[in-house]
Parts: C-alpha cells; structure tokens; sequence
C-alpha cells in the first residue's frame, strides 16, 4: 500500500518447478521429442476410425432429435460433439474433417445464438463429415475441394444473417 | 543456433478437456516429449480436487473447460492465496483464436494459448517458451499472474517454423480467427502500447 492509500501492483521474480526441472540436462532434443510424439500419434490412428464414427453416430442422433420449433438445446448437444471432432481432425491428418466440423460448429452456434436454419443445412454439414471422415480424404487440404468449402461457407453465411 | 531441449521426466502434466480422446492425443504427444506423469481430468472443479490433493507442475486447460471454463479457472487459480499451485505455468489450448478471446485468456492469467487443432511442434515449442523464457509475475488489486508486458523474440534457441516442421494447415478463414503467431504476439501487446 502506498502512502497515498493506493495499491502499488507488486513486480516479482519466479522460477517454478517447471522452469527449473525442464531446464535440466538431459532432455529429448526438440526434433527428436516431435519425431516421437508424430509416432505416438500414429499408434492412436488405427482407432481413429472407430472414434470418429461413433462421434458421428452421437451427433446424427442429437440432428434427429431435432423438431421445427422446439428449444434450441439440441444444438447445444450437437455442437459439443462437433467440437470434438474439429478438434483433433487436423491433428489426425483429417484437415477436412476439422474445417467441415468447424464450419458446423458456426452453423449451431448462430442457432443456439437464436439464429433462423433449415434442417436443410444441417443436414449438408452432417453429410459433409460422413465424406471428410473418409480414408480417401485423408491430407486433403480444404483449398483442394473448392466447390465443398464454398457452398459450405456460403451456407453458414445465410445462417447468421438470419435473425430468429 | 541449436534447437532448444527441455527435460520433461518426472514433471507431472495435468491435461483438463472434456474430450477424453482429445486428452488421450495430448498425452501421447506429451509421452513422445518423455513426460512420464501425466494427468487427466474433464472438469474445473476435478482441476482444483486434482490441485488441491497433489503438486502440478503445469496445467494444459482447454478454453471451454466445463461448467464455467478454462479461463474462469485460470482467475480462481491465481487468485487462490492460499494455493500453493498458483504461480504455476497454464496453458490455455482453444479453438477459438479471435482476439477478444485471446486477450481474455491473457487477462486471466494464462501464461500462454496454444491454437487447436495441435501439433506437436506447436506444443513443445510453447512449453519451451515457458520454461526457457523467465517471467517475472504481477500482483496488483485487479490481475494476479505473469507479466503480460513481455515480447516474444522468438522462440528459445529460435525455433518456430522450420523447413522440416511437419506442417499443420488449417483451412483459410474469412474471419477474424487469429494464427498461433498472432496470438503469441498478442502476449507482447501491453508493453508496447497496442492494448
């Protein structure tokens, strides 16, 4: 507290634990600690499949469960399993995968956020994932499959231009 | 000049997703760095069982940590007197990577925001920067955490991009959505007047 009754914020060092033990010799060299994380990646690929489609199958259900004029608690649900799969796509060498998911996500956001939708677009993004999530589209980049990520882009520009 | 090494054996990560396959990667990205203790919760309030019943020596928390959030988190974090984990390194991993957002993150605390989805090379160059960077921490009525008046010069030894860095491209948005770059350089704003 300073003389004048204010409160002088207080500047300090800090070393962590952290700081001090990742700073011991010994560790693995950065090329060689990627490396090895990549191949730790790869053992997780072959299981890969079966997560995606029972994401897939999760947020299917919650689309279906959808009614004209019900609450807005389904997207909520469906955005969830949407996120998931935006956030590891890339990482799993699915890019399209993760901008399609990402592209969904915008979608129920707007219409958690009260947007207007047609069960139309949805339906679009789901069937979009079912392609993306596709061995045959693995490493391909959204920028290769411009007619794809323009009409999806297009679609989620209708979304939230459209006040519910 | 030479990559940076950081020894990560025997330092205990606590990952905090609510996706469990999500944490399952980060783990093994995290094993591939030779951690060897890593932890796995899906909520805020399992963090703060998981802190207040252990030493954590750094936190990966996503953005979105359910019920309130990683960033709701991070603020109870710091500003937990009694808390012996309060200083330690938190790093926010979200999707979300518009400003607002990122500044959000900073404000609270965090010491850095790593873009998902991850790669591996994204990782260990944040964590190198945390543990390879010294910085000092701010105690002030309103913000309690590290200095968020600091530049980022590059990563330790220089790493960044690389030719051989496995590359991570993300489709191209139209948005405001912010590159891991933008939001590391968001970390140096204060200082220099930009915020």
């Amino acid at each position: 507290m300073a003389e004048d009754g204010t409160y002088e914020a207080r500047v300090f060092a800090v070393e962590t634990r952290f700081q001090r033990m990742a700073r011991r010799p010994g560790g693995v060299p950065r090329e060689q600690a990627i490396e090895q994380a990549w191949a730790q990646v790869e053992e997780n690929k072959p299981g890969f499949d079966d997560w995606v489609n029972k994401e897939l199958q999760s947020l299917t259900d919650v689309v279906a469960s959808a009614r004209p004029g019900a609450n807005k608690e389904w997207a909520e649900m469906a955005v969830v399993h949407s996120r998931r799969l935006r956030d590891v796509g890339t990482t799993m060498g699915f890019e399209l995968l993760t901008f399609v998911a990402d592209s969904l996500c915008d979608v129920l956001d707007a219409i958690a956020a009260g947007a207007e939708y047609s069960m139309e677009t949805i339906a679009c993004h789901v069937d979009a994932l079912f392609l993306a999530r596709q061995r045959a589209f693995r490493g391909v980049k959204p920028d290769q499959v411009p007619e794809l990520t323009s009409g999806l882009r297009r679609i989620v520009d209708q979304v939230n231009t459209s006040p519910g | 000049m030479a990559s940076p090494t950081i020894n990560l054996r025997d330092l205990v990560v606590l990952i905090a997703d609510s996706s469990s396959y999500l944490s399952m990667i980060a783990h093994g990205i995290l094993r591939g760095f030779g951690t060897s203790k890593v932890l796995e919760v899906r909520s805020s309030v399992s963090v703060l069982q998981t802190l207040s019943a252990q030493k954590i020596d750094i936190l990966l928390c996503d953005a979105r940590l359910p019920p309130h959030g990683g960033l709701t988190l991070t603020r109870a974090i710091r500003r937990k007197i009694d808390n012996e984990n309060r200083m330690m390194p938190i790093l926010i991993m979200t999707s979300d990577t518009r400003e607002n957002t990122i500044k959000q993150a900073r404000d609270a605390g965090a010491n850095m925001v790593l873009a998902k989805p991850m790669s591996p090379a994204s990782l260990y160059d944040r964590l190198a920067w945390i543990a390879l960077t010294p910085r000092q921490f701010v105690d002030a009525p309103t913000y309690f955490g590290p200095d968020r008046r600091f530049k980022i010069e590059g990563y330790p030894g220089g790493v960044g991009r690389r030719k051989g860095d496995h590359e991570i491209v993300v489709a191209e948005e139209a948005g405001p959505a912010l590159a891991q770059d933008d939001i590391d350089n968001l970390f140096s704003a204060a200082r220099f007047g930009k915020d």
